[in-house]
């Protein structure tokens, strides 16, 4: 009883949280996760969940890079966190950050979002099946849009590694906007989205071949799932929170705490159904399990070193360089 | 769609965004998507109807807001009024600056009214359209536009190219813009997304003309009086009004485009007006023209960039974005449905371009009076000023010191070009159009397994090819009948 009391008696006396707790979202605002993190922090302050707000930060640039490393280095006193989904993992392993999710103190993972494989309306493919027998057949002819580097392009390269033979001629496309504009006007064969995105698109000229889930997704129950097409592929995207390393465990227990509220409000559940996330919620030791699993996932990917493009950045160099001896010489002259 | 208007609140908030737009826009460094951010948590608690109309209202105005103070401080408030320096300041310091921003406020009137017409009438054509441009034809378009700018200003061919060139690998650091790989970072973790545009436009533009300020002759900073009239008559409206239609167009349709934003569309049509003017010569010198192509096209880029929101559902920009975000916070479904269950959200969103570009011609012609004044103020009042706003504007960015450190570079880099007599639209230029003809010239090549071949037997691309090399051709011919006549 006396230790029930001293420990509650601590954390009033610490007060945490005394002041605003910032949450970086590394994307711009108004994009996914952006709008994620607003949903949450909305309905803290609706229903009056923490005695102080979320205050959203956006640290956008580099695929999410300049944010996360912006948290990895805040000061680790619960009051900087981070918001990012499975672009922690795929930029470590593409090579473009050197830390990852071992790198901080997971707080909670709050949604998941399925995965589509979609074509554009006039397509000739009507199904998986039929698109992966093509991609065996005659590869790599199929133009797959993609955002290199991101989960968007690992949702690519795990459908290909579904069925031997498959590949791809994997093309920079770039945000769920631009690969929707480049599928409808036929200038990829092939793109990914989340399943929030295609539910927006989809009535536009673009329809999905699968899903790739275990199960089919709520929202589009006629949509079969890769496996259900004889490919072996599963992705999806996770949101996970995550503090910076060293962050106090009782601050980090309270931060998952007031996620967790924050998720079982239903104004919570009722935005993420909208917004097509399955309304998972992980924390402690099946929260590690998840983000080893996910890890893991990714070791076993290989990535096919780019064909040769023009190095333009050479080029620009040479022509400055020209540039300059001509003008200084045409300053010599004078 | 005339009812919601028609609410005191409503009007109310249109007036209080677009004034605020207006304020961040004309403040070197504080820009219209940080404004609509820090908003955004605000629009929370209100109706729909409402928060769209503030955000849209506030996008307008700091478009608008950009050329206060390019033209009386010859630093661009943001990125779009990049071009209105060119002509604008020398303007204003040739003794006119209420006739310079008469100009620029009313061609941004004009552009706005226009991109609102096509985001009214024909949004659905012109968002079908935006998808037959693949990555072949934006790199053309690139190519044309810069084919547009070969014997830009009054400096030798050398001179500009070198600029310009400069420009492009000051673009080159940070994440290659089609694989995403790392290049020239140094291995800074900062340098991952390579120098950002406003830092790198403040420190140019900003920077290095206090710091020419603070070591040139105390003779040149003699200044106008301001006190001439902003209105402009109709004569000459009716002399820009080839102009203002050309620019108004290439605003709305390279707003359009996702992905490219207002200040392509103002570079775009400067470049044409160039072009297509009697008077090329006095482009950089205080040409109207020059102020009018700039200024309709930036504000008719905010028209062009709803059209894939509002025909598509598809954010194509970063307003849409916004805009989509809010609905979605809300709890709206976005997608093409949401436009036909909730008229009244479209509606909002085109009414208010229009409401807001017709308040912020109010609003900034009867300010302009007061605000050409500045342009009287002593350098020792303003400079300091205005650098506080440049460092913080380049803090608030994204919360990164870096940022302010990149911005002080550049400003001694276009402070140096300055002195060298590099003229510095050639290197925002380069800086700015290298990662888009990059990103999609490899995204191509990625597409078409290594083969160049799309660029001439893709119709449209090769269209604009043949473009570009009839533009240079020509350039060629005038420059010979020039030096032998």
């Amino acid at each position: 009883m006396m230790i029930l009391w001293g420990s509650g008696f601590l954390s009033l006396a610490s007060g945490f949280p005394d002041k605003p707790i910032t949450v970086i979202v590394p994307f711009g605002a108004g994009g996914g996760s952006d709008t994620f993190v607003r949903i949450f922090q909305k309905a803290i302050r609706d229903h009056d969940l923490s005695p102080q707000p979320f205050v959203v930060k956006n640290v956008d640039g580099a695929g999410g890079t300049i944010g996360s490393r912006t948290a990895l280095g805040a000061e680790p006193d619960g009051y900087t966190i981070l918001c990012l989904h499975d672009g922690i993992y795929t930029a470590q392993h593409y090579g473009n950050a050197d830390w990852g999710p071992a790198d901080f103190e997971p707080v909670a993972a709050t949604g998941r979002s399925g995965v589509v494989v979609a074509v554009a309306e006039s397509s000739p493919y009507s199904s998986l099946s039929e698109l992966m027998s093509v991609a065996v057949r005659r590869p790599p002819q199929l133009v797959y849009g993609t955002n290199l580097g991101a989960p968007n392009h690992y949702s690519a390269l795990f459908l290909q590694n579904g069925k031997d033979g498959a590949r791809f001629r994997f093309t920079q496309t770039g945000g769920g906007a631009k690969r929707f504009n480049q599928l409808k006007g036929g200038h990829i064969d092939v793109t990914g989205f989340s399943v929030a995105e295609y539910e927006q698109f989809k009535g536009s000229g673009i329809r999905a071949l699968a899903v790739l889930g275990e199960e089919r997704e709520a929202a589009l129950p006629d949509l079969p799932t890769a496996k259900e097409q004889d490919v072996d592929a599963v992705h999806s995207l996770m949101q996970f929170w995550w503090a910076p390393k060293g962050t106090p465990p009782e601050r980090v227990a309270y931060l998952e705490d007031l996620l967790r509220r924050t998720m079982n409000t239903s104004q919570v559940k009722e935005r993420l159904a909208q917004q097509h996330y399955e309304p998972v919620f992980h924390s402690g030791e099946a929260l590690r399990a998840v983000i080893r699993s996910r890890s893991e996932d990714l070791a076993g990917l290989k990535i096919k070193p780019l064909d040769s493009l023009p190095p333009l950045h050479w080029l620009a160099l040479g022509v400055v360089i020209v540039c300059g001896v001509w003008v200084w010489r045409e300053g010599e002259i004078r | 769609m005339v009812e919601i208007f028609t609410s005191p609140i409503v009007l109310g908030l249109a007036l209080l965004g677009v004034s605020l737009g207006i304020t961040v826009g004309a403040v070197p460094g504080l820009t219209g998507t940080m404004l609509i951010a820090l908003a955004l948590p605000l629009t929370f608690s209100m109706e729909p109807v409402s928060a769209l109309v503030l955000l849209v209202a506030m996008y307008v105005g700091a478009v608008s807001g950009g050329l206060i103070s390019a033209t009386l401080l010859r630093m661009p408030g943001t990125p779009a009024a990049v071009m209105t320096t060119l002509d604008g300041y020398p303007m204003a310091r040739g003794g006119q600056p209420g006739r310079a921003l008469g100009l620029g406020i009313g061609a941004s009137l004009v552009g706005g009214l226009i991109s609102w017409m096509a985001l009214w009438q024909l949004s659905e054509p012109m968002a079908e359209w935006s998808t037959k441009l693949g990555p072949f034809e934006y790199f053309s378009l690139v190519i044309l536009a810069l084919a547009l700018l070969a014997g830009m200003g009054e400096s030798t061919r050398a001179r500009g190219l070198l600029a310009g060139g400069l420009g492009v690998l000051a673009a080159m650091p940070g994440m290659h813009p089609a694989t995403g790989e790392l290049r020239w970072t140094l291995g800074m973790t900062a340098m991952n997304d390579g120098f950002r545009l406003i830092p790198v436009l403040i420190g140019l533009f900003a920077i290095g003309k206090i710091l020419g300020d603070l070591t040139g002759e105390p003779g040149e900073v003699s200044r106008a009086k301001g006190e001439d009239r902003a209105w402009v008559d109709w004569a000459t409206w009716k002399v820009q009004f080839n102009n203002l239609l050309r620019s108004s167009g290439i605003g709305t349709l390279i707003g359009v485009l996702p992905g490219v934003g207002a200040n392509v569309g103002s570079l775009a049509a400067y470049m044409t007006a160039k072009r297509a003017s009697k008077t090329p010569e006095q482009f950089g010198k205080g040409s109207e023209e020059g102020i009018v192509a700039s200024e309709a096209a930036n504000n008719a880029t905010v028209g062009g960039a709803l059209i894939p929101l509002i025909a598509l559902g598809v954010p194509g920009s970063v307003i849409g974005a916004v805009l989509l975000g809010a609905l979605i916070v809300h709890g709206l479904q976005p997608g093409p449905l949401l436009f036909k269950q909730n008229p009244e959200a479209v509606h909002a969103i085109i009414g208010t371009v229009l409401v807001a570009n017709v308040m912020m011609f109010g609003l900034m012609l009867a300010g302009a009076r007061w605000i050409a004044r500045l342009s009287a103020l002593p350098q020792k009042v303003l400079m300091p000023g205005v650098s506080i706003c440049c460092i913080w504007g380049a803090y608030a960015l994204n919360g990164q010191m870096v940022d302010v450190l990149v911005m002080l570079i550049f400003g001694v880099i276009g402070w140096r070009m300055e002195q060298a007599r590099l003229p510095l639209a050639a290197f925002v230029i380069g800086f700015v159009l290298a990662p888009v003809a990059e990103e999609k010239l490899c995204a191509g090549l990625m597409a078409s397994g290594g083969s160049y071949a799309p660029l001439i037997t893709r119709p449209l691309s090769l269209l604009m090819l043949v473009g570009a090399a009839l533009l240079l051709l020509r350039k060629n011919n005038i420059s010979a009948s020039a030096a032998s006549s």
